[in-house]
């Protein structure tokens, strides 16, 4: 069983083939793929989406049982859009009843809509995941140095991650020291946990603000300053260890060629909708035996 | 120190952008991204949505106490705490002007009316109130109406009631955690040096 | 030698109190010394520490009086950025200099913020790495390391900046006696091998003793006590009314000397291996 391990951002391999793809590469493959299904709508076409991203966790390594993680916001997503689109969804006359819940029609033009909706964020859902199980602090912040975002953005994300694990770590250390004086939320009333957070929430805070000070004064010490030196270029060591090779250009290309490739098979040809899709005709098939 | 003592420059007063306000940015997106990710009571509707978001009150007393840096943390942090939940990226991106926003509208209104972040007055308290509603009106609005439903995730009909709920549970926790927190810790955050008087410095 | 820090009339008061956390204080550190800085809890030592570097009065509130020079220049007359290429600053706490997400980019960041080319980045880490043994944690976070080995990388992060004056506040509060002897090993080769003028602030004299050259006790804002460490360990009785407490061997030879057990005109020994040599020639003598 591979080896995962735990980043602020999520679980990833000890190690994987796709660390040898330049950051960059994994960055623009998360911000491209996922515009992918909003330009797709045959459902089927995004659920071949998703086999591909999970064939790419498997190469990379990544640990499936990742995904369990990610069960609960796919499981009320679907809820949220079924729930819109069908008890949520008003009444339409000119649409077809497939079934009533407490009196409510369930119109098929509304399960249509959702059943193309879900399987639009589902893969965009996954490209993330890819990301997240396949990226590493330090990818995020050389992905955004190769990309030329200005170094006090990208020291501010760095700072920021760290400071997320840092909160992470005093909200443990708090909740210890709260258990140890007896205050246990588990098991009680909401009102009781909503006390619990009143009372984590102030030192957490508190402590953030006193560190604050403590890394400003690192940060000087160690002669950063937010305008630069004056008449000196910043090298970029950490971006000097991720060289950009030519198989990293390619992928680049290939990524943009199946963009390009989707917008003129989606607007110049009309083609991957949902109208006239497979998943359309048996949904139609199934509701409506096969009714138009 | 008076309300609007505590809002002005005085004569001879410098105060800069510096690195104490990048790093104070830094740590707000750090708690937010936690407080957002793991704060909430309710059962997530997906997409960052909750019916009831504390970190709302990090928006709003970043903004308050830090002027822009709080505004660019409250725009920052949704992404990340969204995104370790999951969240597709472009639909964390497209909630920025939502939780700018709602940092921004409480920042200005302190500033603009001169009001306490201490909240000793009557006139603190409406201020508060009158900005973070105000703030989460326009957020409920964007949320569900330009992300949600631009994205496909809502009918029409169904919007509403997401606004309605949206709207609610910002505001309540906006309520309960921002008091909290500006009364517990304002009175140290305005002696320091990276406390905002105008919007940078 | 000349004096590569001099502090004139020195005075430094937070605008949050009402005394001065230092209060005209004189002070001149030789170039290549070792210093150490010993007092209480409150004593103004951090404060004397920022104040070498520049963090006071720059991040901090306060009112300033006298001078501080630095290499024959007044603090303020340097920009932050060339006071840091002169003066390196190691913080007590190790996990609040971090901000990197591996210790190789916490190594770096300063020689970053200098300019420096990628070549001279890599020159530099070949030496500091070795120098704190840092190599093995390279790609680690920093802040999963060890508390020992967290002070090392930021002894590691500093020292790549070549600064000419290190200054170590408190450096071995948050670490374990291994922890804390392993930092203390890092600079005793500096001393050995590059010359360096440091100064360091501890409570741990054991470890301090052997490596300083000169010793100031800072008292409640005021030099009480300026020496070369020996002289400076002969005055006990004074030292330890104003709240140090010496080593045990120093201790222990002070109460056989009071006892007129030990020649009353002969050195304390600082540490143990002095003590046990002289411990062996007392007992020698009386055989």
């Amino acid at each position: 069983m591979q080896k995962m391990h735990k980043t602020i951002l999520g679980y990833v391999p000890e190690a994987s083939p796709l660390y040898e793809v330049h950051p960059f590469v994994r960055l623009y493959f998360l911000m491209v793929v996922s515009i992918f299904p909003m330009i797709i709508g045959a459902p089927e076409w995004n659920l071949a989406l998703i086999l591909v991203v999970l064939v790419l966790m498997k190469y990379g390594r990544v640990s499936l049982s990742t995904l369990k993680l990610y069960v609960p916001i796919s499981i009320s997503m679907g809820m949220l859009i079924l729930l819109s689109y069908t008890l949520l969804g008003g009444i339409h006359p000119e649409f077809h009843v497939v079934f009533r819940i407490l009196g409510f029609p369930i119109y098929y033009e509304r399960i249509e809509a959702a059943v193309e909706v879900y399987t639009r964020i589902l893969p965009m859902i996954f490209v993330m995941v890819l990301f997240l199980s396949t990226s590493r602090e330090r990818d995020v912040l050389v992905a955004m140095r190769w990309a030329r975002v200005p170094f006090t953005m990208t020291y501010m994300t760095a700072m920021a991650l760290r400071a997320v694990g840092m909160v992470i770590e005093d909200f443990s250390i708090v909740r210890q020291a709260e258990k140890a004086r007896g205050f246990d939320p588990h098991g009680k009333s909401l009102g009781y946990k909503l006390r619990q957070f009143v009372m984590y929430i102030i030192p957490l805070m508190a402590l953030s603000l006193r560190r604050s000070e403590e890394f400003t004064k690192a940060i000087v010490a160690r002669g950063y300053s937010f305008t630069g030196l004056k008449n000196v270029k910043r090298p970029d060591y950490v971006l000097s260890k991720y060289p950009f090779r030519t198989r990293d250009a390619v992928l680049i290309l290939i990524i943009t060629g199946f963009l390009l490739g989707i917008l003129y098979l989606r607007y110049g040809l009309g083609m991957l909708t949902l109208e006239g899709s497979v998943t359309q005709r048996w949904l139609r098939q199934w509701l409506l035996g096969g009714a138009a | 120190m008076t309300a609007e003592e505590i809002w002005t420059i005085e004569e001879g007063e410098v105060r800069t952008p510096g690195i104490g306000h990048i790093v104070i940015t830094a740590l707000l997106i750090g708690i937010g991204a936690v407080v957002g990710a793991f704060g909430s009571f309710t059962l997530p509707l997906g997409f960052g949505v909750n019916f009831f978001w504390p970190a709302i009150a990090v928006q709003n007393v970043g903004g308050i106490w830090y002027g822009a840096w709080g505004i660019i943390a409250a725009s920052l942090f949704p992404i990340i705490s969204n995104g370790i939940s999951g969240t597709p990226v472009y639909v964390s991106l497209a909630y920025i002007p939502a939780n700018a926003f709602q940092s921004f509208m409480p920042a200005w209104g302190f500033r603009y009316f001169k009001a306490d972040p201490r909240l000793k007055s009557a006139r603190d308290w409406w201020v508060f109130l009158g900005t973070i509603t105000v703030g989460n009106i326009f957020g409920a609005i964007w949320g569900p109406l330009v992300v949600l439903k631009g994205f496909g995730l809502l009918t029409a009909e169904s919007v509403p009631l997401f606004v309605w709920g949206w709207f609610a549970g910002n505001e309540i926790a906006g309520i309960v955690f921002g008091v909290i927190l500006l009364k517990a810790l304002s009175g140290v955050v305005i002696t320091t040096k990276t406390f905002v008087k105008r919007w940078w410095a | 030698m000349s004096a590569v820090i001099r502090f004139e009339s020195y005075t430094w008061r937070y605008s949050r109190t009402k005394q001065p956390a230092l209060d005209a204080i004189d002070l001149e550190i030789e170039e290549g010394a070792i210093v150490g800085i010993i007092g209480p809890n409150g004593s103004g030592k951090t404060t004397l520490a920022y104040s070498i570097n520049g963090l006071i009065p720059r991040q901090e509130m306060g009112v300033r009086k006298g001078k501080v020079y630095v290499m024959g220049r007044e603090v303020m007359a340097y920009t932050p950025a060339e006071l840091c290429q002169r003066v390196g600053l190691v913080f007590s706490d190790p996990e609040a200099q971090f901000t990197a997400m591996t210790v190789e980019d916490e190594v770096v960041f300063g020689m970053e913020n200098l300019g420096l080319p990628i070549e001279e980045i890599e020159r530099r880490l070949a030496w500091v790495v070795p120098l704190t043994e840092i190599g093995p944690l390279m790609d680690k976070p920093p802040y999963e390391v060890s508390g020992g080995q967290k002070q090392r990388v930021a002894l590691a992060s500093v020292l790549a900046m070549r600064p000419p004056i290190l200054v170590l506040d408190e450096p071995t509060t948050m670490l374990d006696p291994l922890g804390r002897r392993r930092v203390f090993q890092v600079l005793e080769r500096l001393k050995r091998e590059y010359q360096s003028t440091i100064i360091v602030i501890e409570h741990s004299l054991e470890h301090l003793i052997p490596l300083a050259d000169h010793m100031v006790l800072l008292y409640y804002g005021k030099v009480l006590l300026a020496d070369e460490t020996e002289p400076f360990f002969e005055r006990l009785a004074f030292l330890m009314e104003h709240d140090v407490f010496p080593p045990g061997v120093v201790e222990f030879f002070y109460h056989l000397k009071q006892a007129g057990e030990y020649p009353a005109d002969a050195p304390l020994p600082l540490t143990v291996e002095d003590g046990t040599a002289r411990l062996r020639e007392l007992l020698g003598g009386k055989g």
